[in-house]
C-alpha cells in the first residue's frame, strides 16, 4: 500500500530550496484572503495550478477528490446561510451571497491545494530544516513533522482495519447517516488503539538514538539557496503586496453583501 | 576480558499499577565483545529487561526501580535515554515503527545529527553502515518501500551509525520470514566477531541462538539459567517446561536415549550415521502412500481458483495466473517470502479482495456475484494483529459482534459465542475487558469472534506471529481441533515448524505464483524449491532429508527406526 505523500519527481517545484516554498506558501495564504469577489481570485488560482501542474501535484488532490467534493458541495450551500445580498436568486440563495460562496469555497480548494505542493514536493526532513532555518526551534519543527508523517500511518492501518471488520460481516455502505456514524465506531478504536501504539515505539525509537541529547545537533542535508529561489521569491512577494495594494484600495469587494 | 561492558545488579522493576514485578532480581555481567542470547516465553520480561539497558526504563516507562544497571559506567538510572543512546544502541521488534525518515540516507544520519557530529563524518557512517548491511544501492528510497527484512536491516544500520558498544535487540526477527531472519542474522553473526562490540539479543527462535557465546533464560522475571550454549540448548527438558522451543535435533537424539547431544544438522548426520541406526524403509513407504491416499479423498472442492490474477495498481502484478482447489475438511498452509502474494490471495477467497481476471468459486459460485458480506458466512478470515479488529468492551461483545450484525436473535446469538469462546478455550472471560488479555489472549478472542458467525472455511493469517512456542502450540492445536471436527483450514504463515507438525498440504508462493505444491512431506522433501521461494525448513526436516528421508517431526522418526541397541 502506497501511502507516502511526498511525491519523488524531481520537478522544479522539488528542486526549490524548503524555505522558498514555505515562504511562497504562507504569502500564498494571504494573497488567497484579501478578497471576497471569486474574478479577483483567479490570478492567485491560475498560479496554484500551474504548480500543481508542474509538480504533479494532482496525482494527491485525486487521492482526497471525496473530500473536497463534500468540501466544495457543503462550502457552496452552507456559506448563503452565514451571508445575506440584495439581489434575490432563490430560497436562501442572492446573487451577492452565491458569488460569496464561490470565493469561499475556492479559498478552501487553494489553500488545500497549496498546502498539499509543499508537502507533496518537499521532504518530512527538508520541511523540519526549513522551518528550523527560519526561525523555528528544532522540536516545534520535528512535532509539525511528525504529525504530518502520521496521516499516512494513519490511513493504511484504517484500511486493514475496514478490511478486517467488513470481513466480519460489518457493512459500511448502507444505513442513515446515525446508523453510519455508528458504524464506524468498531473501526475508530482500533485505528486509535494502533496509532498510539505505533506513536510510544516511534518516540522509544526516538529516544534511543538520542533524539535531544545535545543542545546543538548537525544536519546531514545541506540547503542552499539558488538563483531560481530568488526569483521565485521576489514574484511571491511582488505578487502579494501587488494583491495588498489592490485590496486596501477597495478592490475584489462583492457590494452590497453582508457576512457574518 | 575482565572488565564489564554491561552490568546489573540486583534489579527490581514494576511497572506503575501493576502488583507483580516484571523483573525480579536480575543479576548479570558480561564482558566486552560477549554475544548474549536471552530467551523466554511472553510475559517473562524480556521487553522489560531490554528497555532497562538503555534506560526507557525506568525514564519512558514509569514504575518502582531498585537496583542498578550500568553500561559502560554510565548508570541507565542517572542518564537520560538520549545520553545513554551514545553507548547502547537499541533494535525494536516492530520494523514499521521505529523508521521515520523520508529515505533511507536520512535514516541513518538521524542518530549522529543528534549528537552534533560533523556532516562530512556523517556522510562517512551512511556509507560505511549501508554497506556493512547491504543496503548501498537503496540509499534514496523511502524506508517504506523496502521489504521487511530490509528495514529490520536498516533499523540496524541506522543504530550503528551512533557506534554504540553495545547492540541490545528485542526480538529482531519475530515479524520476519525465514530468509529475511537468516539476512538479519547473517548481520549478527558478523557484528558478534567484533570485539569491540557487545551483542544483547532477546529472541524466541531457537535455531537462532546456536552462534551465541552465551545463553540465558529468563522466567517470571528471572534469570532462571545462564550458561555456554551448547550446554543450554542441549536442555530439552527444561526449554520445553519452560515455553521456550527445544532445537529437534537433540531432541530427537534425548528420545532415542544418545548420551551426547548434537545441535545441527551436520553434527546430527554425522552422530546418526555413527549410531548404526536405520530408517525402516518398508514403514515409511506406507505412511507416504496411506498420507497420499487420504489426500485424493477429499475431493469436494469449496474454494477454486483459476488462472487467478491480480494488482493492486496497473505497474505491478500482485498475483500471476494462479490456478488452484482446495477441499472441503483440508488444512492446508499457505507460505512464501513476504510480498510473495500470499496473504492477497487469501483475501481473494471470501471477497475482501476481487480478481483483476479470471475467477475465484467459493462452492461453484464467484466470488464477485457473492460479494464479502455474504461469502463471510461461509468463509471467516482471522487478521493477523487481533488489535485491528477488537474494539468492544466485554469479551462476550466482542464475539457477538457478527451474530449480531447478521440480525440473529439474542438466544442465538449467545449460543453462537458459548460455542465460539468452548472452541478456544476462553469460557469464564465473557466478562473480561479484552484488551486487558495477552497477546494470545486476544488473537483466540479474534479467532472466537470469526468462527461465531459459524464459517466452514477459516482462514487464518498468521496465527502463530508473535506468540511464544507454548502459546503457538496451544493456537494450532485448538485450530487442528477445529479441521478435526470438520471445518476446512488455510493458514498463511512464516513457522515452518508450525507448517511442518499442522499442515496436510501446503502452496508455497513466490512473485505472484504458486511455484511448489503437495503433501507438507513432499514439498519439504523439496529443500532447493524451498530455497528459491526464500524458504527454509525446519533444522530437524533437513537434517532427515539428508538422510534420504523426509520426516516432519522428531516423535514421528523415532517410531521409524531401527537397529537400536536397547
Amino acid at each position: 500500500m502506497d501511502a507516502e505523500i511526498y511525491l519523488d519527481n524531481n520537478s522544479f517545484i522539488h528542486r526549490l530550496d524548503p524555505r522558498t516554498k514555505i515562504i511562497t506558501f504562507l504569502l500564498t495564504f494571504v494573497a488567497i484572503l484579501l478578497f471576497q469577489d471569486p474574478v479577483w481570485m483567479i490570478p492567485v488560482a491560475v498560479l496554484i495550478l500551474l504548480q500543481l501542474a508542474v509538480s504533479g501535484s494532482f496525482k494527491n488532490l485525486r487521492r482526497i477528490r471525496y473530500i473536497l467534493i463534500v468540501l466544495t458541495v457543503s462550502s457552496m450551500i452552507l456559506w448563503n446561510f452565514f451571508s445575506s445580498g440584495e439581489t434575490p436568486l432563490f430560497w436562501v440563495f442572492e446573487v451577492e451571497s452565491f458569488y460569496y460562496s464561490i470565493a469561499r469555497t475556492a479559498l478552501m480548494i487553494l489553500m488545500i491545494s497549496t498546502g498539499m505542493i509543499l508537502i507533496s514536493t518537499t521532504r518530512n526532513e527538508e520541511l523540519v530544516l526549513g522551518m528550523i532555518r527560519l526561525g523555528l526551534p528544532y522540536r516545534v519543527g520535528f512535532a509539525i513533522s511528525t504529525s504530518l508523517r502520521l496521516v499516512p500511518t494513519i490511513a493504511s492501518s484504517t484500511m486493514t482495519i475496514s478490511q478486517a471488520q467488513r470481513s466480519r460481516g460489518l457493512d459500511l455502505d448502507s444505513g442513515n447517516l446515525v446508523d453510519r456514524i455508528k458504524k464506524f465506531l468498531p473501526l475508530l478504536v482500533p485505528v486509535f488503539i494502533s496509532t498510539i501504539r505505533n506513536t510510544n515505539i516511534f518516540a522509544m525509537a526516538l529516544e534511543s538514538k538520542g533524539f535531544g541529547a545535545r543542545e546543538d545537533r548537525t544536519f546531514y542535508l545541506n540547503l542552499k539557496m539558488q538563483k531560481a529561489d530568488y526569483y521565485v521569491l521576489a514574484f511571491a512577494i511582488i505578487f502579494t503586496v501587488a494583491s495588498i495594494v489592490f485590496a486596501i484600495l477597495g478592490y475584489g469587494k462583492i457590494s452590497g453583501l453582508t457576512s457574518f | 576480558m575482565t572488565e564489564s561492558i554491561v552490568s546489573i545488579k540486583d534489579l527490581q522493576y514494576r511497572y506503575r499499577g501493576q502488583k507483580e514485578y516484571a523483573l525480579d532480581g536480575i543479576n548479570l555481567e558480561m564482558p566486552r565483545g560477549e554475544f548474549l542470547v536471552i530467551m523466554g516465553p511472553s510475559e517473562a520480561g524480556k521487553s522489560t529487561l531490554a528497555a532497562t539497558i538503555n534506560g526507557l526504563i525506568p525514564h519512558f516507562f514509569k514504575g518502582k526501580y531498585v537496583g542498578e544497571v550500568s553500561v559502560m559506567g554510565r548508570n541507565a538510572k542517572e542518564n537520560s535515554v538520549a545520553e545513554m543512546a551514545e553507548v547502547v544502541g537499541m533494535v525494536f521488534q516492530d520494523f514499521e515503527a521505529q523508521l521515520f525518515s523520508t529515505n533511507v540516507e536520512l535514516e541513518v544520519a538521524f542518530g549522529p545529527e543528534n549528537f552534533a557530529v560533523e556532516r562530512e563524518e556523517i556522510g562517512r557512517r551512511i556509507k560505511e553502515n549501508l554497506e556493512y548491511v547491504g543496503l548501498t544501492a537503496f540509499g534514496h528510497r523511502p524506508p517504506s518501500t523496502l521489504s521487511g527484512g530490509q528495514k529490520q536491516k536498516l533499523a540496524i544500520a541506522s543504530v550503528l551509525a551512533l557506534k554504540p558498544q553495545v547492540l541490545v535487540m528485542d526480538e529482531p526477527t519475530t515479524d520476519l520470514d525465514p530468509i529475511s531472519k537468516m539476512g538479519v542474522f547473517e548481520i549478527t553473526h558478523r557484528l558478534c566477531k567484533r570485539d569491540d562490540l557487545t551483542l544483547m539479543i532477546f529472541e524466541h527462535e531457537t535455531e537462532e541462538a546456536l552462534f551465541a557465546d552465551r545463553v540465558a533464560f529468563i522466567h517470571d522475571g528471572k534469570l532462571v539459567k545462564i550458561g555456554p550454549t551448547r550446554e543450554m540448548l542441549c536442555q530439552v527438558e527444561m526449554m520445553e517446561e519452560m515455553g521456550v522451543m527445544p532445537l529437534g535435533i537433540p531432541r530427537f537424539f534425548k528420545m532415542m536415549g544418545a548420551a551426547e547431544l548434537p545441535l545441527t544438522p551436520e553434527e546430527g548426520v554425522k552422530a546418526f550415521q555413527a549410531s548404526g541406526w536405520k530408517v525402516d524403509e518398508a514403514a515409511y513407504q506406507k505412511t507416504v502412500s496411506a498420507e497420499n491416499a487420504d489426500l485424493a479423498k477429499r475431493d469436494k472442492p469449496v474454494i477454486q481458483c483459476r488462472d487467478l490474477e491480480f494488482s493492486y495498481n496497473p505497474e505491478v502484478q500482485a498475483l500471476n495466473g494462479i490456478s488452484l482447489e482446495i477441499c472441503e475438511g483440508e488444512m492446508v498452509a499457505i507460505v512464501g517470502q513476504n510480498g510473495s502474494g500470499k496473504t492477497t490471495l487469501a483475501k481473494h477467497f471470501n471477497g475482501l479482495l476481487m480478481p483483476t481476471s479470471g475467477a475465484v468459486t467459493v462452492d461453484g459460485l464467484p466470488t464477485i456475484d457473492q460479494g464479502v458480506f455474504k461469502l463471510g458466512q461461509r468463509v471467516g478470515y482471522v487478521f493477523q494483529n487481533p488489535d485491528h479488529q477488537i474494539f468492544s468492551e466485554t469479551v462476550f461483545d466482542e464475539v457477538a459482534f457478527s451474530p449480531r450484525l447478521r440480525k440473529m436473535s439474542e438466544k442465538e446469538v449467545k449460543q453462537c459465542v458459548t460455542e465460539a469462546l468452548k472452541a478456544v478455550d476462553l469460557v469464564g472471560f465473557e466478562e473480561e475487558d479484552p484488551f486487558a488479555l495477552t497477546k494470545s489472549g486476544r488473537q483466540r478472542v479474534a479467532v472466537a469472534s470469526v468462527l461465531a458467525a459459524k464459517p466452514d472455511v477459516l482462514i487464518l493469517d498468521e496465527p502463530t506471529t508473535g506468540l511464544d512456542y507454548a502459546e503457538q502450540r496451544s493456537m494450532m492445536n485448538m485450530v487442528r481441533r477445529l479441521n478435526e471436527n470438520g471445518s476446512t483450514i488455510i493458514f498463511v504463515t512464516h513457522h515452518m515448524w508450525v507448517v511442518a507438525e499442522y499442515a496436510k498440504r501446503v502452496f508455497v508462493m513466490k512473485g505472484g505464483k504458486v511455484i511448489l505444491r503437495g503433501s507438507t512431506r513432499e514439498v519439504f522433501s523439496h529443500g532447493d524449491e524451498l530455497a528459491e521461494a526464500f524458504l527454509r525448513p525446519p533444522h530437524f526436516v533437513e537434517f532427515s532429508n539428508r538422510l534420504g528421508h523426509t520426516f516432519l517431526t522428531p516423535d514421528e522418526m523415532s517410531d521409524y527406526i531401527e537397529g537400536v541397541q536397547e
